[in-house]
């Protein structure tokens, strides 16, 4: 699903933010991503998402190597992979109802089709009765369950999740992970950023360690 | 539930560009004003001379002037192809002298005579056969206003290429400010777009979320500007008074010809909306492409 080569990343002249990271995600995995802040694993997840393109290297996803690909054949790849981002990223003038819906209706889905789909997500993550308000009036772990919904409403193949638990209470955190792991067991593959210790000893996942740009498995 | 609009219009309002828009129309409804109004005036001035022509008959030494105007009027008014031909009597044409001479007496100069000629415009005369037969007239010579007409002609095509330069103009200009006008759009609602692709929407689905507007703007717009262009004409029209010439009769000319002849000033003004909204359109879809094929 997900195979890195000897992938490297600078950002303009800059010093390397990644360095041969070389793995490969299959499908069904589940894999944490750890290391210090500014070891970069934002950087990893903006390329995986495909917001960034390696500087050197292959990236494949979906059996794709996306490391030159045009402009014009990214949506169809985005559209199989989720993405919780660490700063949420919800828009502010949109209810949180058509913010988690959002990329149904980018995928040309008619309202009528997802209505059911988004208000059950909703009630699960504990926001059925915040769907009509706006994210400013939202707390962090709202707008973080928000966000989370949001990644998964299109059922995506691979999720990415920057920092999902950051903002919560171990209590929801422990009810996202096991959002994550029956999302995983039913066949998404899931790749996880966090600084989370109790998360990932819960989950019992095998990890990703990125130190100083390199990556190593532990 | 009807799903918000994923662009808000509050970001980057579009009111300064639907403002300079409407200006942009009303100045092309000006020029096209101009060039219709320019355009009927030469048609009708042009058609006045080619129906008449002038047969001018000098006083000639050793020849009775009265006996020759005679003569010539007999051979213009026998020709095939024209309708009138009536002799301008001494008085009418001391008249027409009166400029240059003032009003004394023009008894004893040599001044000459002339026939007013009306042609038929549907069956013209051979005017070399004409001129060919009056030779025979002493002192005759044949004007059929062709130089005056060449002169309006080429008056007429100056202006209206100075028109047609003024609409080229307002379309770049018009062009060089929704391409601004959209950058700006794109660039305030950035992080919007960034998001949008991230969920993997296609360049043309977020295009059409902002384009929509720049639509309502170029439709707004034309038709403001083409609103204030005919007032201005019907200001014009009113405030000049009632004389049958003049920048005043070619505004109620422009405005309330016959329907078969207004159906075309109309049709022309009214291509004002219709030419900003396809402006604004098409402008802000390309730039939309353009600058969202390079947003990664």
């Amino acid at each position: 699903m997900l195979r890195l080569e000897n992938v490297g990343l600078r950002y303009g002249d800059g010093p390397e933010i990644l360095r041969d990271v070389s793995f490969a995600v299959h499908t069904g995995d589940f894999y944490f991503l750890t290391g210090p802040s500014g070891a970069g694993k934002s950087s990893l997840l903006k390329l995986l998402f495909l917001a960034l393109r390696p500087t050197r290297g292959t990236l494949r996803i979906f059996g794709e190597d996306v490391s030159n690909l045009s402009h014009g054949k990214l949506p169809p790849i985005r559209r199989r992979i989720g993405v919780v981002f660490q700063e949420f990223r919800l828009l502010d003038h949109l209810s949180t109802y058509d913010n988690v819906a959002l990329p149904l209706r980018v995928a040309g889905k008619s309202e009528a089709s997802y209505r059911r789909d988004v208000m059950d997500l909703l009630d699960w993550v504990g926001l059925a009765e915040k769907s009509s308000d706006l994210p400013p009036v939202l707390s962090g772990g709202e707008k973080q369950r928000a966000a989370i919904a949001r990644a998964v409403i299109a059922k995506p193949q691979l999720l990415l999740a920057d920092e999902p638990t950051g903002n919560v209470d171990p209590v929801l955190a422990k009810r996202l992970l096991h959002l994550f792991l029956e999302l995983n067991r039913l066949g998404t593959t899931m790749l996880i950023a966090t600084h989370d210790k109790g998360l990932v000893r819960q989950a019992e996942r095998p990890v990703l360690h990125l130190e100083q740009g390199a990556l190593n498995l532990q | 539930m009807k799903p918000g609009a994923i662009i808000p219009a509050t970001a980057a309002s579009l009111t300064s560009l639907t403002v300079t828009m409407a200006v942009m129309c009303y100045l092309a409804c000006l020029a096209i004003g101009a060039l219709i109004i320019v355009d009927r005036a030469v048609s009708s001035w042009t058609s006045g001379l080619a129906r008449e022509m002038t047969v001018q008959v000098r006083v000639v030494r050793d020849a009775d002037i009265t006996t020759e105007v005679e003569k010539a009027r007999g051979i213009v008014a026998a020709f095939p192809g024209i309708l009138e031909a009536d002799v301008l009597d001494e008085s009418e044409g001391a008249k027409l002298l009166e400029p240059w001479l003032g009003t004394r007496s023009l008894e004893g100069l040599p001044v000459p005579r002339l026939i007013r000629v009306v042609s038929d415009i549907d069956h013209p005369p051979d005017v070399a056969a004409l001129e060919s037969e009056l030779s025979q007239v002493k002192g005759a010579r044949l004007d059929t206003h062709q130089k005056w007409e060449a002169e309006l002609t080429r008056m007429a095509r100056a202006l209206s290429a100075v028109s047609y330069a003024i609409l080229l103009l307002i379309s770049i200009s018009a062009v060089a400010i929704v391409v601004f006008a959209t950058r700006a759009v794109l660039q305030a609602n950035r992080h919007i777009v960034d998001l949008l692709h991230l969920v993997g929407a296609r360049d043309s689905y977020i295009a059409r979320q902002i384009d929509g507007r720049f639509l309502r703007t170029g439709l707004l717009s034309g038709f403001i500007g083409v609103g204030l262009g005919l007032f201005t004409f019907l200001l014009l029209g009113l405030l000049g008074g009632g004389s049958e010439s003049g920048v005043a009769a070619a505004s109620r000319g422009l405005l309330f010809s016959a329907p078969s002849i207004a159906i075309w000033s109309y049709g022309f003004l009214f291509a004002v909306p219709i030419a900003a909204t396809l402006i604004c359109l098409i402008t802000a879809r390309v730039t939309l492409m353009r600058r969202l094929g390079v947003i990664t």
